[in-house]
């Protein structure tokens, strides 16, 4: 008998990646989505396609669904029966699915791109089996025009892994379930070797006015910024949490080639998208660049990136209103008041001093 | 000029503001005296007003400023026109207490239309503006809907001159209002009571017979994170109004309380 699987998001990796991960030869798929028009028409198809880009080739997989439910309004009995919820909602939704998932028992596996999400819902829950979970994996959000023909919910990933605590083994799947130690190097790799350097990439991206990462990519100088800045952080987790050299070296090498993939079509808007959420002072920009400096690095690749996270300008974007704070604030302003890094730091002080000379380096990029 | 390039200017100002308002903290020269005890102004209200006018005017300066300390710096009452008060909170201010702010808000056809509340000691940025939303440093704003009994509410008083007899009516409606909720403030920033409430933090603000430039901002991005707001002009001459915003699901019951006591 199929184990029942409830996932929460039909975006990139709950529709794109997870069924790799979840076969529906083994596990019945249903989803909950708050866009109502991915959720009508799945529950209109009851299946989708997803691609999956192997040795220069699209492999398809036929997806069929039980159902598609609303966020609002969903039955308890729902949630109540399933045997497995993935939550894949994005970091700043995550914490709101904890209503759903009170006084459950069932294990709850967070793809979310931030460690913290299954301690802060565990505490909120009451449920013990809420763990981590590390697609190493790009999924786009969409396809390329002749996928879209077959199917117009077609949506392409590579050929990643997916790291989950192995506290819940018993599952299955095609998952590697590792221990602690592990999934603490696998997550601090993919924040940041895989989380920098990939929003680097798409700031730059923006900069240029491309639309899909690995266009961002073609451009000689942001593949020079975005390596080099990967070279950066993964000195840092060299000197700082004792990662092999042999590890982060080959992990860049994955990187580096996923970036410039082009049968995946990743869009730069999804990639960049939230940059405010991305400059947390414990995320993937900030916190790499304070990890270097305090290992020893100057990264100046890494500060390149922050400063086109800056410069990101999207009207559409949640965060649209960085685009005001920039063109109002003088950087100390800036830096302070919004970033909220300390007068006394010594990031503050160099982001600063090359303010005017970073800004020129993206001016010439076009 | 768009509503997003008039924030922008408003966010400069206020920013620029309040860097020389901590610039001055340590050395606070003249506290003078106004209309009451507490109505008080110091060298660095005038200065911050100064620096204010100055990056307003850089931008248009046809555009008419009411400021507290300066009354209307060129023109008049027109259809559009910069409200500032340069320091709101200045006997907390003197007082080191760090509750003060500068407000500035953008009034069009009788509108407001932008608002920023700098509080320069904690690096509170709260801006918004009609149809871009509201936000506090990079977070935009929503309020959470709050009956009274969960709510923290904020009063500010009207001076002791202006209409002196009804001023007991305005402590038993303190009163009431702390017994009724979890509590009820008196903060001495106007402006900032009205940030709180657009944060979440506050379940509502009341006030008689407010100065229109500790106000406006904060009304405005009250009412763009989702507080029920209203307010009246009750004197033209000395820029009075009075106001009520709360989290909707506490608005009946404020409003009741407070009819009878002023009107809105």
């Amino acid at each position: 008998m199929k184990k029942k699987i409830l996932i929460f998001g039909a975006g990139a990796i709950g529709r794109g990646f997870i069924p790799w991960v979840f076969p529906p030869s083994e596990f019945e798929i249903n989803y909950v989505e708050s866009n109502p028009q991915i959720r009508d028409l799945l529950n209109k198809q009851k299946k989708f396609l997803t691609f999956k880009t192997n040795n220069g080739k699209y492999e398809k997989l036929e997806v069929p669904i039980v159902h598609c439910y609303s966020p609002d309004g969903m039955p308890d009995e729902i949630i109540e029966n399933m045997d497995i919820v993935i939550t894949a909602v994005g970091p700043r939704n995550a914490l709101s699915l904890k209503e759903f998932l009170i006084n459950t028992n069932m294990p709850v596996i967070c793809c979310e791109n931030d460690s913290t999400i299954p301690e802060s819902l565990k505490a909120a829950t009451n449920n013990p089996n809420i763990v981590f979970g590390i697609p190493d994996v790009i999924t786009s959000n969409t396809a390329p025009e002749e996928l879209l023909k077959q199917d117009p919910l077609s949506i392409v990933t590579e050929n990643g892994v997916c790291y989950i605590d192995n506290k819940v083994s018993e599952i299955g799947g095609n998952c590697h379930y590792v221990d602690t130690d592990e999934l603490r190097k696998q997550w601090l790799a993919k924040l940041y070797i895989h989380n920098t350097p990939h929003c680097i990439a798409a700031y730059l991206g923006n900069i240029l006015m491309v639309n899909y990462i690995h266009e961002s990519m073609k451009n000689e100088s942001v593949e020079k910024i975005v390596s080099e800045a990967m070279f950066e952080t993964e000195q840092m987790l060299v000197r700082r949490y004792q990662l092999e050299e042999e590890f982060v070296k080959s992990y860049s090498q994955k990187e580096l080639r996923r970036f410039k993939n082009t049968l995946l079509f990743d869009p730069i808007i999804r990639v960049a998208r939230e940059p405010f959420r991305k400059l947390a002072t414990n995320d993937r920009l900030i916190s790499a660049a304070e990890l270097c400096l305090a290992s020893g690095i100057v990264p100046e690749n890494v500060m390149m990136g922050i400063m086109a996270a800056f410069c990101y300008n999207n009207e559409q974007d949640p965060d649209f209103n960085i685009t005001y704070l920039m063109k109002s604030l003088q950087p100390r302003d800036f830096l302070k008041i919004i970033i909220g890094l300390r007068a006394d730091d010594a990031l503050f002080a160099i982001m600063v001093n090359q303010w005017k000379n970073n800004l020129q380096k993206l001016g010439e990029l076009k | 000029m768009s509503n997003a390039e008039f924030l922008e200017i408003a966010l400069k100002a206020a920013v620029s503001a309040g860097n020389l308002i901590e610039e001055r903290h340590k050395d606070i020269l003249n506290v003078s005296r106004k209309e009451s005890l507490r109505d008080i102004v110091t060298h660095v209200d005038k200065l911050a007003e100064n620096q204010i006018i100055d990056i307003l005017k850089d931008y248009d300066k046809n555009i008419p400023i009411l400021t507290e300390e300066s009354g209307f710096v060129q023109g008049n009452l027109e259809k559009t026109y910069w409200i500032v008060d340069a320091l709101d909170g200045t006997v907390n201010y003197v007082n080191h207490i760090p509750f003060y702010a500068v407000s500035i808000a953008l009034f069009v056809k009788n509108k407001i239309t932008v608002g920023v509340i700098f509080n320069p000691y904690s690096n509170e940025l709260y801006y918004g503006a009609d149809g871009l939303g509201v936000f506090k440093n990079q977070k935009s704003l929503k309020i959470i809907d709050k009956v009274p009994e969960e709510c923290l509410f904020s009063m500010a008083f009207s001076g002791k001159k202006y209409e002196a007899a009804k001023r007991v009516d305005e402590f038993m409606l303190f009163g009431k209002i702390n017994d009724s909720s979890r509590g009820c403030l008196r903060t001495g920033s106007a402006a900032m009571n009205l940030a709180y409430l657009a944060e979440g933090k506050f379940g509502g603000c009341l006030g008689k017979a407010n100065r229109i430039w500790d106000v406006a901002a904060g009304l405005l991005l009250a009412e763009l994170a989702g507080a029920t707001v209203k307010f009246k002009e009750v004197d033209k001459e000395k820029y009075l109004v009075n106001y009520i915003a709360t989290t909707p699901k506490a608005w009946n019951s404020i409003f009741s309380n407070v009819e009878g006591v002023y009107q809105v």
